[in-house]
């Protein structure tokens, strides 16, 4: 006899993310570096701000540290990202 | 039951073929599940007067409401009786509080699982073990309510192995970590009770924890001589750097001999905290701080945890042997903090 079962599985619900436009050029743009306070990510983001000034020209570049690794950044970082930069790059990883 | 079941439905052969039908959709941890039908789940739902649609949790950062339907569902398929429902319950409730910060300890690479420790009369009630074999096999309460939990982290919230459960090496834990402490021979107060809940209640406190790392100490007759033995092998432990919680779990032997000197829980926290600290220079000749070791970092102290209130300490464990454990949290100091839910019935 057959049987009926039930699906325990919940999707996650989709939602829309709306991108900044990317600039067209890096040249002169303020660059804001996330931090996710893990070993070894502020030298990383260290390196890449400098390649970005040397060899992509971007004004200056501003590192920002999260309060830890597991949370999104905080409101903090967020506002003055908004008002300080054009530019930001967050990693995600170990 | 009140209210309608509205999961998807789907129509199998016969249970041998709803279980392989469970694995073929990707709904097991790697076990046999028992087929969720609608019976079986509306009698979870039963056990703790709640409607499909009540919303236990909600984890922020998949946007996922967990219900109890979907709780009750894979209660069903982990193997618990509905008895068991109202804890599974809370522990859900648990790792769906901000406290707790699913987002980390749900998909790390540093493997959490989540340590469940039940208190009161319900632990007794349900047979849920408090000693012989604490983490292994045997107790159906045990493995059934961790496991349900771990289906809810699976199915529900998006913690998939290899998906979004990026442990590097996890441990058997997160197929299910519960225990029990053993009220009925402890000599202290109750966890629950030193979180600010009555004796009476029931409660489970989730923490995000390692496995268990167990320690031998046959030789002392004191609670000096254990508890040194304890701070030596906890103290090169998890992320030395830092943590939110430890849990000591002190079994029937080492628990005699601490409580016959007259220590309490807080005096084992003082002075496990005090003997677990790391000097600087260690930790740098060590590569687990970062630079080279300067003048004074000889002296220059790190604890495990912040405070010694962040140790959790908990009697559970046989009888018989001369062994205890502890068992590291999860991640840097205030990433998760251990969350204690009442059981409601």
């Amino acid at each position: 006899m057959s049987i009926e079962i039930l699906d325990p599985t919940t999707p996650a619900s989709p939602r829309p993310i709306e991108y900044s436009p990317r600039p067209g050029s890096l040249a002169g743009k303020r660059v804001a570096l996330i931090e996710n306070t893990k070993f070894n990510s502020d030298k990383l983001l260290q390196r890449i701000g400098q390649i970005l000034k040397a060899e992509h020209g971007i004004a200056e570049w501003t590192m920002y540290r999260k309060h830890n690794a597991s949370v999104p950044a905080h409101e903090e970082i967020i506002a003055a990202i908004k008002t300080s930069a054009d530019v930001m790059v967050a990693g995600i990883g170990d | 039951m009140p209210g309608t079941l509205t999961s998807k439905r789907f129509k199998v052969d016969d249970m041998a073929a709803a279980v392989d039908f469970c694995f073929d959709r990707g709904w097991s941890d790697g076990l046999p599940v028992v087929p969720p039908t609608e019976s079986a789940v509306g009698a979870m739902l039963d056990a703790v007067r709640l409607a499909p649609d009540a919303k236990l949790a909600y984890i922020r950062d998949r946007f996922v409401t967990v219900t109890a339907e979907k709780v009750a569902i894979n209660a069903v398929m982990a193997g618990c009786k509905p008895e068991y429902m109202p804890v599974v319950v809370a522990a859900v409730e648990g790792i769906g509080d901000e406290g707790w910060s699913y987002h980390g300890p749900g998909t790390s690479t540093a493997g959490a699982a989540v340590l469940m420790i039940v208190n009161g009369p319900i632990a007794r009630e349900l047979d849920i073990n408090a000693g012989d074999n604490l983490f292994g096999p045997g107790w159906r309460a045990n493995l059934t309510i961790g496991r349900a939990v771990r289906l809810v982290m699976r199915n529900v919230c998006g913690s998939m192995p290899g998906l979004l459960d990026r442990g590097t090496v996890g441990h058997p834990g997160k197929l299910s970590y519960v225990i029990a402490e053993n009220e009925a021979e402890s000599p202290w107060t109750p966890l629950h009770v030193e979180r600010g809940f009555r004796p009476e209640q029931s409660t489970v406190t989730v923490m995000a924890a390692e496995g268990p790392h167990q320690f031998y100490n046959q030789l002392s007759s004191t609670a000096e001589g254990v508890l040194i033995t304890l701070a030596d092998s906890m103290r090169i432990s998890g992320n030395v750097m830092g943590q939110p919680h430890y849990c000591l779990v002190l079994a029937g032997e080492h628990m005699k001999t601490i409580a016959a000197d007259g220590w309490d829980k807080k005096r084992i926290r003082q002075f496990v905290w005090e003997h677990t600290q790391n000097a600087h220079a260690h930790l740098k000749r060590t590569q687990r701080m970062a630079g080279a070791p300067e003048a004074g970092d000889e002296s220059r102290m790190r604890p495990l945890v912040a405070a010694p209130d962040d140790i959790l300490v908990v009697a559970a464990g046989g009888r018989a042997g001369a062994f205890s454990c502890f068992i590291p949290g999860w991640s840097s100091a205030k990433s998760s903090a251990a969350i204690t839910k009442e059981i409601k019935r």
